[in-house]
């Protein structure tokens, strides 16, 4: 960081003097879902080269504002301006037009193709009587990457390079050369959260290279020491409000655990939890992916929450226990039964259960009706006389329907895809809760599931659990998994870190171990 | 909006019935000497009875999302074999049948292997057998047209007639019932569209996917074992008949998937979309009498029902995503649209 100059105004608002108008000025942005403030009257200003974080825990409102900034989401109030021309809210193009650039985790480069057509992919070829002039893309594609100080060949396909190149080249792509449109404005969601640590710092120089071309960078992160040593400015949301606005110098690293953390009430009214009884799934040393060494034992009344940001291996913890996805080392064993990896079929013949996180491409089948996807998991008590029986399948789903109260209640034979998020949730529930699961394995139970729905879910676990069965949440949502767990393992950098019992496990405590603690990770 | 939706329904589901409907009153008024009698039925059943034997061996790899292009080089071997064996080798009837029915069945665990084992993308998979079965055939006939048998037990397999109607057509029924009954009716039909649906969903529910596929594939050549060897009784060992019936049976299976319960492949709206096309065609040769009408109208009647099932998802998704939480009550009708198989072939490159 002190090879490059400080920029030229870092406390906002930017000073009079200065000859160039703010990167990025907003204020009093508010925006409600169902009633429900997600952004509420936020303040920002980036100056052109100026590196501004953004913290804040899940649900804290980051995501809603950069969809906001997007064109994306209109917001109910508030105003921004790009570069000093007001930005016209709801529209991806005026958004992009004013010159604000983004780069999601989910980079969109087109793998199969090499870094030359993907950075002209949307940018155009030039041509010459209709034919790609190779020479002159390849040569332009360079100087756009050589400008966010990335030196690639551009002949290469994008699957073989590092991640931390193609998020460069995602980045050259955003800010490539566009005479209608100059970027003023680059937004980078999380774009370190699935990068090896070891390449973090590569993607930092490539960061810190687009400010010093006095593009003022948003750059959204749950990870703190990268924050601290990256930007100037960091901006902390919570609840959708801001808590602070703050020179990233002026703040050590346990100030600002504090501004992420403070003022959240721990989750009232938790259940009392039975006496755990036997041991029912035990996990030694599973590695998978990003995930390096998980070891633990559920028992029987037991329900575990399982705690990590994006990017620590929790995401891979259940899929691999359950045999979604290959375990590359490790056992799993449930009662008496070792399973063998990834093998679904016997991972629920040995009695657990696996909710996926993302329910339209793994958890349900959209295109069959709520009844044959309840029906699925255990189709021998309907078969009588060789026929399916429909008369007792469709007696059993409105058992469910009513058990869970799903709407509307009488679809049992609608196709899953009518189904509200929430519903669709509670159906694929049901799914898992008639084979009376010994484990039950949910992988963000609740993401995207309205409030009520919330409730009804976390009720079913509580009871699951109650009912002599073990369940293992994961999920980013620690309010989630303070209100429902008995205890609560926080993986960081792929190992368990902390396991915290019941009234250890808050939302401030289960954060801070998340994040590195006091002390930080550098 | 609920009595639109009931309009749609009819309109939807049952269109093929209807202009089943159409071509028989129009027709009938037309040519009713020559249309409305009892040998046009006759001759639409048994012309049609391999089609749709065909449909329903296509169908059921569809279902779990897969393609079977092996399907008319099968029921040409299978023909030639039954037909050659017992003409060219002096092998008894039964004999000759009996090998002509294990090779399909070999072809479809040949299939199953590449598709299932290898991973080789079922279109792909199966255009190869498609190729190398041609390719022993030729072997097989030095691409010369065996003489048919001529026992009366071989010609009554496929043309004793019941009540007028040749016995194939009877074959049929009972490969239709059959297949309906597997689909719909067992768990194995659940488990193959379950797959169809979402593969990755049906294998983290528990359902043995690779079995499935595999079991759908050795399903689909069988089925063109038994039709080769009607065929052949039939109308004789042809080298060439195959691959002029993959067409026509991909076409009533995506058509049948338009019909009944839209955007779901079955066994009923196939077999509709079999005999409606038949009746058309038939209808306009006998106004006509040109020869090019039956390909015509099978790929007009193709693209237009299913350009109309494509256009009804998209208006009805389109109603979906403005309304959040969709109230619709009990058993309403599912959106008509087709369920492209996930590995079709624009997902080739993936």
């Amino acid at each position: 960081m002190p090879s490059r100059p400080a920029p030229a105004a870092t406390t906002p608002p930017a000073s009079p003097s200065d000859p160039l108008p703010a990167s990025l000025v907003v204020s009093g942005l508010r925006k409600s879902f169902a009633g429900h403030p997600a952004v509420d009257s936020v303040d920002m200003t980036i100056a052109p080269g100026e590196i501004h974080a953004l913290l804040g825990e899940n649900g804290s409102g980051k995501s809603t504002f950069i969809k906001i900034l997007s064109g994306y989401h209109r917001p109910d109030a508030g105003q921004a301006t790009v570069a000093g021309r007001p930005l016209r809210f709801g529209s991806v193009d005026a958004s992009y037009q004013l010159g604000c650039r983004f780069v999601h985790q989910d980079l969109g480069l087109v793998d199969a193709c090499s870094v030359v057509d993907n950075l002209s992919l949307s940018a155009g070829y030039p041509l010459a009587f209709g034919t790609i002039r190779g020479g002159e893309a390849r040569r332009i594609a360079q100087e756009s990457l050589r400008r966010v100080g990335v030196d690639v060949d551009v002949r290469r396909r994008a699957a073989e390079l590092s991640p931390a190149l193609r998020t460069g080249v995602a980045v050259a792509r955003a800010l490539r050369r566009d005479v209608s449109a100059r970027a003023h404005l680059l937004v980078l969601d999380e774009p370190t959260a699935t990068l090896p640590h070891d390449q973090v710092d590569q993607l930092l120089e490539i960061v810190r290279q687009v400010a010093a071309l006095g593009v003022g960078v948003l750059y959204v992160s749950h990870r703190l020491a990268e924050v601290r040593r990256l930007a100037d400015t960091v901006t902390v949301l919570r609840d959708g409000r801001r808590v602070a606005q703050r020179r990233m110098a002026d703040l050590s690293h346990g100030e600002l655990v504090d501004l992420l953390t403070d003022g959240h009430a721990v989750a009232a009214a938790r259940p009392r939890h039975a006496e755990p009884g036997k041991v029912l799934l035990s996990a030694r040393h599973v590695r998978s992916g990003h995930l390096r060494d998980l070891s633990f034992q559920v028992r029987s009344g037991e329900v575990l929450g399982i705690a990590g940001l994006s990017g620590s291996g929790r995401e891979m913890a259940l899929a691999s226990l359950f045999g979604a996805v290959m375990r590359d080392a490790g056992l799993v064993r449930v009662d008496d039964t070792d399973l063998a990896p990834g093998r679904p079929d016997r991972a629920i013949a040995a009695g657990l259960a696996y909710l996926p996180p993302d329910r339209k491409t793994h958890g349900g089948i959209m295109t069959l009706s709520a009844a044959h996807n309840i029906a699925l998991t255990d189709l021998r008590p309907f078969w009588k006389r060789l026929r399916l029986r429909r008369r007792p399948e469709i007696a059993e789903t409105h058992r469910w329907f009513s058990a869970l109260a799903i709407r509307p209640a009488r679809a049992t034979t609608a196709r899953l895809e009518t189904f509200s998020g929430g519903n669709q949730q509670k159906i694929l529930f049901a799914k898992w809760l008639r084979r009376r699961p010994r484990v039950l394995l949910l992988d963000e139970p609740t993401q995207g599931v309205d409030i009520a729905a919330k409730a009804d879910l976390h009720e079913q676990i509580r009871r699951a659990a109650a009912e002599g069965g073990a369940v293992v949440v994961s999920s980013a949502d620690l309010e989630e998994l303070g209100a429902v767990s008995s205890r609560v393992l926080v993986i960081r950098d792929g190992h368990i870190v902390a396991e915290l019992g019941h009234d250890e496990a808050t939302v401030p405590t289960m954060l801070r171990h998340s994040l590195g603690g006091e002390s930080g990770r550098t | 909006m609920r009595r639109s939706v009931s309009i749609n329904l009819g309109l939807d589901r049952f269109s093929g019935l209807y202009l089943w409907a159409v071509f028989v009153i129009v027709f009938g008024v037309w040519t009713p000497d020559l249309f409305l009698t009892m040998s046009t039925v006759h001759s639409i059943a048994s012309a049609q009875a391999i089609t749709g034997m065909l449909g329903i061996a296509v169908l059921i790899p569809l279902a779990c999302g897969t393609y079977d292009l092996s399907i008319g080089a099968t029921v040409n071997i299978s023909a030639v074999l039954a037909g050659s064996l017992q003409t060219g080798q002096h092998l008894g009837l039964w004999p000759a049948i009996l090998v002509a029915l294990v090779s399909a069945v070999l072809i479809g665990i040949a299939n199953g292997f590449f598709v299932v084992v290898l991973g080789i993308n079922s279109f792909i998979a199966t255009l190869g057998m498609a190729t190398v079965v041609g390719a022993f055939q030729a072997i097989a006939t030095g691409n010369t047209q065996p003489n048919p048998p001529t026992g009366r037990t071989w010609n009554n397999l496929a043309q004793y007639s019941i009540g007028g109607f040749q016995v194939v057509v009877l074959f049929l029924l009972a490969i239709v019932l059959l297949a309906w009954w597997a689909l719909d009716h067992t768990p194995a039909g659940r488990y193959l569209y379950a797959i169809g649906g979402n593969r990755e969903a049906a294998r983290l529910a528990g359902v043995h996917v690779d079995r499935w596929t595999w079991l759908s594939l050795v399903a689909s050549s069988t089925i063109c074992g038994i039709a080769g060897v009607l065929y052949s009784s039939l109308n004789g060992p042809s080298l060439t008949f195959g691959a002029a019936l993959l067409l026509p049976a991909f076409a009533a299976a995506f058509l049948g998937s338009t019909q009944l319960t839209p955007g779901r492949f079955n066994v009923w709206g196939t077999v509709i979309a079999v005999f409606v096309l038949a009746t058309g065609v038939q209808g306009l040769q006998f106004v006509t009498g040109v020869q090019w009408l039956s390909d015509m109208f099978n790929g007009v009647a193709l693209l237009t029902a299913v350009g109309f099932a494509v256009w009804r998802q998209k208006t009805s998704k389109a109603r979906l995503d403005r309304t959040p939480a969709p109230a619709r009550d009990d058993s309403g009708p599912a959106p008509a649209d087709i369920d492209a198989p996930p590995d079709a072939p624009v997902a080739l490159s993936g």
